[in-house]
């Protein structure tokens, strides 16, 4: 069970939390602290709000707004890293009889035409953590209009009933593909807006331009890429997540301000102790100095901030289950970028752009960004985690045969079974089917289960499904050592 | 001046591949070679079927894919180093045909080392270090992208570099911009199969040039989009000598003055 507490630096700035607890409600009105401290039963993740703590109250992410008596902050808690476990949502569960506007029929049930109130109809998000996204079919542009797909789409199964509803299934009055992702979590906005370089090498193309700005963004937002600014992200969630479509200019001002200054990583271990002690640069403070949006391969190399626990000195004062659990995490930060393997049928890696099929490289070939590990250019990539053959079982989550009307697939052929067709539902390109948007990797470890479709459990479940797809061949050693690393980010 | 010395050195380089019996062209299904030298170190080979030689054509900018034909173009190389088991093809350009299935061949690496990833020398400057402006004075320039046979993607590490050359220079001449497309519909037989690009094609690489053009900041009513078909070879260094392969390109003529 999490406990919460504030730092130090949050007490001389006189704001306290309820002590225990972990689930901050609409209208809380308890103000945000420049330092959070969030304890498990592991450790503890810490939220940086760089330049000060900030008042909630009548603070549009923190306030209900619309229909649904949500927030932001509903699915987008503090105590799990700025999103929401599968477990802190069985608690709330538990604590509310399955009242909280967490379950709002909308997203927090398998399906808004079922029994609401029935565990039964929330089975998704108590178990896997997993809203339901609404996608317009066929896909629409920026502009609303209908974009023709070069792809069919059929139902094979849908445990969920929803792509088959009258009310909310293709065949509905406003036709909708259900599928079911993670939340994402709400910090480190500037690593994630960041660009690095101008263009995309994976679809040989600049990087995409905001139409409302008509600047130059990073692509890097959302698990399918259909929004291209924070701004229109807040008020696709309002609609689609609050029931609220009269976000102000200010709210909007406001909850970028919020989202420009949080920062959330991994502060302490419960063996290995600080992340930012005997030369290490873990910890949230790291990521709020340090510049965004740099190639690890040209500067920082990705996670090196463990580089000083390859050599602890003897003398260093720690426990010898600190160093053994110190150099572990060093160790899984070079096998992170040195470990290679091929990388093998993974559209934005394998194509279309030219890097090869199959391509030797690491973990860092994608997760290239200096302390953040997300991609430079944006991450719209297929590791199949949703798409057969390589996806693991998910029996749970509806499947769909897309049958691709021009060219086949790259990888998949012209006939594709799938979970979630992913950016191709914001494309309706076949050549995007299963490609989601590569994740940030701070603050995990309050935010299970992951990848896009909550596949896997736990952080170990990541690694072994990397090391099944690309057949990498780990030690028991090296994932244990990449466990710990993850765990420390 | 510089230009046209470059382009005469080019137009001697053309000359002497188009006569010499060291230029290569086949239709094959690739091998990879597994190697490990680091990241991007695996090996890529193809063997020319007519001849029945094997060659390394890893260094071309787009690697293969293991289940698809590919189409070779180029030059053996002067020096060889048998890092991965064939004879050394440089430069050399790979284009991949979908349409055409391969059995996937991976092979070990049987004792041959690959060689290390080295950054080439075409890539794109980060945002927070960018290349230098170009000084003036600023002459109409020409910059001819090339691009793969039958595709309009820009292919990394040589042709997007060439188009941020060609925008950065646009900027800063703020000169008018007229990118022709070219597409090369003429059937070619190589490997007993006649390839011929759709005259489409000369038209979406002229529209992806411009994307690209604009997108970095070159004002869109200062580009002027056409597009043409089978062009005559252009010996030009951005096709490394291998001018056959400049059929199938986009020109992108910069004026010096402000239109």
């Amino acid at each position: 069970m999490k406990r919460s507490f504030v730092s130090a630096l949050a007490l001389l700035a006189a704001f306290t939390l309820p002590a225990g607890a972990t689930w901050w409600s609409p209208g809380d009105g308890t103000p945000f602290p420049a330092q959070y401290d969030d304890a498990d039963a592991d450790g503890v993740t810490r939220l940086l709000l760089d330049g000060g703590p900030m008042e909630t109250k009548g603070h549009p992410f923190f306030e209900a707004k619309g229909t649904y008596g949500r927030a932001c902050v509903t699915c987008h808690q503090p105590s799990d890293g700025m999103s929401l476990s599968a477990e802190t949502a069985r608690i709330r569960w538990q604590e509310t009889a399955g009242k909280d506007p967490l379950f709002a029929a909308i997203d927090g049930a398998n399906c808004p035409d079922l029994a609401q109130g029935e565990r039964a109809s929330h089975s998704l998000l108590l178990d896997h953590g997993l809203f339901r996204i609404a996608r317009p079919w066929p896909p629409v542009d920026h502009d609303e209009q209908k974009i023709e797909p070069d792809f069919t789409l059929e139902v094979v199964r849908d445990p969920t009933g929803c792509n088959a509803s009258k009310v909310w299934g293709l065949s509905s009055p406003n036709p909708q593909v259900s599928v079911f992702r993670r939340p994402r979590p709400v910090a480190n906005f500037k690593y994630i807006l960041a660009m690095g370089f101008a263009i995309d090498p994976k679809v040989g193309k600049p990087l995409p331009i905001d139409p409302e700005t008509g600047k130059m963004v990073s692509g890097n937002l959302m698990a399918d890429r259909r929004v291209l600014s924070l701004e229109a992200q807040m008020r696709d969630a309002a609609h689609s997540h609050l029931g609220f479509d009269a976000l102000t200019a200010d709210d909007i001002k406001r909850i970028r301000d919020f989202e420009d200054r949080i920062f959330v990583a991994r502060q302490r271990d419960r063996v290995g102790g600080d992340l930012d002690d005997g030369g290490a640069k873990g910890g949230p403070e790291t990521l709020a100095r340090s510049q965004p949006g740099r190639l690890g391969s040209m500067g920082a190399a990705v996670f090196s901030e463990f580089a000083a626990w390859e050599k602890i000195p003897a003398d260093a004062g720690i426990t010898p289950e600190q160093r053994a659990w110190r150099e572990s995490v060093a160790r899984g930060a070079r096998v992170f970028r040195e470990k290679m393997f091929l990388i093998t049928d993974s559209a934005g890696i394998n194509s279309p752009v030219g890097f090869g099929n199959p391509v030797r490289n690491s973990c860092v070939f994608c997760h290239n960004m200096s302390q953040m590990g997300m991609d430079v250019a944006p991450g719209q990539v297929d590791l199949g985690t949703t798409t057969m053959p390589f996806a693991d079982p998910q029996p749970h989550l509806p499947l769909f045969r897309l049958t691709c009307k021009g060219p086949a697939h790259p990888h998949y052929g012209r006939v594709i079974h799938t979970h979630d067709p992913g950016y191709a539902l914001t494309t309706g390109r076949c050549e995007d089917v299963g490609k989601i948007t590569l994740q940030t990797l701070r603050g995990l470890t309050g935010r299970a289960p992951y990848f896009a479709s909550g596949s896997a459990p736990d952080l170990r479940a990541v690694i072994d499904y990397y090391d099944r797809r690309y057949n990498i061949g780990y030690t028991e050693q090296e994932k244990r050592d990449l466990v710990n690393l993850m765990g420390a980010l | 001046m510089q230009r046209i010395m470059a382009a005469l050195l080019a137009l001697l380089s053309f000359n002497s591949v188009a006569q010499a019996d060291d230029a290569v062209r086949f239709i094959s299904c690739p091998v990879y070679r597994d190697t490990d030298a680091g990241r991007k170190s695996g090996c890529w080979l193809a063997e020319e079927r007519e001849t029945g030689q094997r060659f390394d054509i890893t260094q071309s900018a787009t690697k293969p894919d293991w289940s698809m034909a590919v189409l070779v173009e180029g030059r053996i190389a002067q020096k060889q180093d048998n890092a991965c088991g064939a004879k050394v093809l440089e430069p050399v350009r790979v284009s991949i045909l979908p349409d055409q299935a391969c059995t996937r061949a991976v092979i070990p690496a049987e004792g041959f080392p690959g060689r290390r990833f080295v950054l080439p020398p075409r890539n794109i400057r980060p945002l927070y270090a960018p290349d230098p402006v170009p000084p003036p004075p600023y002459t109409d320039k020409l910059f001819p992208i090339p691009f793969d046979y039958g595709r309009d993607f820009v292919v990394y590490q040589q042709s997007d570099w060439m188009l941020v050359n060609a925008a950065t220079y646009a900027k800063a001449s703020g000169g008018g911009v007229v990118i022709t497309g070219y597409a090369e519909t003429e059937p070619m037989t190589l490997s007993g199969q006649t390839l011929s690009e759709p005259a489409s094609l000369a038209r979406s690489r002229a529209e992806m040039a411009r994307l690209w053009l604009v997108s970095l900041g070159v004002p869109a009513d200062r580009v002027r989009v056409e597009w043409r078909l089978n062009p005559a070879p252009l010996a030009d260094p951005a096709f490394d000598g291998l001018t056959e392969t400049s059929r199938r390109r986009v020109d992108i003529r910069v004026s010096g003055q402000t239109p």
